[in-house]
């Protein structure tokens, strides 16, 4: 499990080469920056297609959205070969990298248990090209495919557990954080270092273009989507030991989350109501796993 | 036939524009065309969009390379880019600036007329998104669409109270438009250069991106080190226990103004 750490431990150094060409109040350059600074300079770092959000100074190499887990393979079995076993692999995706076009070499990876980490960056859509839903897009949310008509409002599917996917593979270390906890993003890092097998964490990336709010807010959107239970923070260990890293006495009603993005502006009362319920139960399933100290689904 | 050029910068709406200004011209009962120029349109990136208006219909299908009028909708771009470049000879440039036009520095045999269009659609809209602002002093310099066309546009682009406001912005910029005069500079100030459209990768200096710029009180920070954290692209540097911004990696996002306990950080409107 990840050991709490305090805002002085985390890392001076900066490893991102800046100024980047991600946009103003971008969450997944502010992912990048964090990530990398916890993951350090010994490590190459392998990209699919995804946001421009920033560039770091490790060695790397880009491919296609299907063959992430792929190359991160064998970048790792080549290092393995030639003994180098303390760099770290790491694939910094995007959500359509993870959630749905990367999904069956990441899932065959996994399966293997290569030694490497997979992070991806959440913001929900295919933001790069000009929000295309995906199968991380929230239900309901207004994306450039899934627009508001008169008739059908918004993408009608549900998100994907990603996490609970991938943990049921009965991979060493997953974990889900967030922007707005740079503290517990980078405390998971540190123990994911620790562990050989395949790890990976998921952050969400709040994304001011896509989802459609002021670029002064994305830290403030992020913190709101732990606060109301939206985005829980947790971690899976060999696909069964559970913890809940964050555990407010109550959470805040989703509203708070929802109505300050215009991508759901459309939203009824009923549909509305239909999040907060779905959020409950999953947060019951979670206090009860995390009471437990094992994963329900 | 004459062909615009919109600069502007991604969230400013020059696609847009250049839409509003091809239907409006339509409505006129001009044959129009706007293509607008895909690359990775990334908030705060330079893009371009394209118009021609013709009495007969548009068969050209390509980018206008040399246009007659060019429209500026960030004040900051023409320190950056050439945006007279491709200019034809007593061809038209709309600036969004502060400045009157004898006072801005691009040379040329060209006319310059400008206007403070970030001001107008900040008291009208709100939010420093010029697009429509500046359709208004393009109808007063070029003689056409006729606002009643370009109100009827954007009734239709943006139904409801957006719609009232962007015609407010409209009006205002018809109104407080300078005329339009030759420019007095003959020694170029920007170097002629390609335009260059987004990009991937590290740029060296984005203090042109901002709108507001933070400016750190530093008696009244209390060193938590929340802005140094919650930067995305390391502008803000812990020194000395004390937060520095480096202000030519700002973009001017916003987010330690938002995340700072004390309040100490400022966000002005300054021209960088």
């Amino acid at each position: 499990m990840s050991e709490r750490i305090n805002r002085l431990q985390i890392p001076m150094e900066e490893l991102t080469i800046t100024p980047g060409s991600a946009c103003q109040g971008c969450g997944a350059a502010l992912a990048a920056r964090l990530v990398f600074k916890a993951i350090g300079p010994n490590a190459i770092r392998h990209r699919i297609p995804c946001c421009p959000d920033s560039t770091t100074a490790h060695p790397s190499a880009n491919s296609v959205f299907e063959s992430g887990g792929a190359m991160l393979t064998g970048t790792w079995r080549g290092l393995k070969a030639i003994g180098r076993t303390d760099v770290q692999v790491v694939g910094f995706f995007g959500d359509g990298g993870t959630y749905d076009i990367g999904f069956q070499s990441l899932s065959a990876a996994a399966e293997r248990n290569e030694n490497i980490w997979v992070i991806t960056k959440d913001n929900e859509a295919y933001m790069n090209t000009g929000n295309q839903r995906s199968g991380a897009t929230p239900i309901f949310a207004r994306t450039s495919t899934t627009p508001v008509g008169s008739v059908i409002k918004g993408k009608q599917m549900r998100k994907k557990k990603i996490a609970k996917i991938f943990a049921a593979h009965g991979i060493p270390y997953i974990a889900t954080t967030s922007v707005g906890y740079p503290e517990d993003l980078i405390a998971k890092i540190n123990y994911g270092k620790t562990v050989e097998g395949f790890k990976m964490l998921i952050i969400q990336s709040p994304c001011p273009v896509g989802w459609r709010y002021d670029g002064s807010k994305t830290i403030a959107m992020a913190r709101l989507g732990v606060q109301t239970g939206i985005w829980p923070l947790f971690e899976i260990i060999d696909g069964e030991k559970f913890k809940l890293n964050y555990k407010p006495r109550e959470l805040k009603p989703v509203t708070e989350y929802l109505k300050p993005q215009a991508r759901f502006r459309h939203l009824t009362d009923e549909n509305i109501s239909l999040i907060q319920e779905d959020t409950a139960k999953e947060w019951e399933t979670l206090l009860k796993s995390d009471e437990l100290g094992r994963v329900l689904l | 036939m004459i062909g615009i050029r919109i600069h502007g910068r991604g969230g400013q709406g020059a696609v847009t524009a250049s839409r509003l200004l091809a239907d409006a011209s339509f409505r006129d009962g001009k044959f129009s065309q706007a293509i607008p120029m895909y690359g990775t349109e990334r908030r705060g990136a330079p893009l371009v969009a394209y118009v021609r208006i013709d009495d007969v219909r548009v068969r050209e299908r390509e980018l206008v390379h040399e246009p007659d009028v060019v429209i500026v909708l960030d004040p900051l771009l023409s320190k950056e880019q050439s945006v007279a470049s491709g200019l034809k000879k007593g061809g038209l440039l709309i600036l969004n600036s502060k400045l009157p036009p004898e006072k801005v520095e691009i040379a040329g045999d060209i006319k310059i007329a400008t206007v403070d269009a970030t001001k107008i659609a900040l008291e009208t809209l709100k939010r420093p998104i010029t697009n429509t602002a500046i359709l208004g002093a393009f109808s007063k310099s070029v003689g056409y669409p006729t606002m009643e066309s370009i109100e009827k546009s954007i009734r239709k682009q943006f139904p409801g109270r957006v719609g009232e406001m962007n015609i407010a912005a409209i009006h205002r910029s018809y109104e407080e438009v300078t005329p339009v005069v030759q420019a007095t500079h003959t020694e170029p100030v920007v170097e002629e250069s390609d335009i260059a459209v987004g990009g991937y990768g590290v740029l060296k200096d984005v203090s042109s991106w901002r709108v507001f710029t933070p400016i750190i009180d530093l008696d009244k920070c209390t060193g938590c080190r929340s802005c140094w954290l919650f930067c995305p692209e390391t502008a803000i540097q812990w020194k000395d226990d004390r937060p520095e911004i480096e202000y030519h990696k700002c973009k001017g996002c916003g987010i330690c103004v938002e995340e700072c306990p004390v309040k100490c950080i400022a966000f002005e409107r300054v021209v960088v």
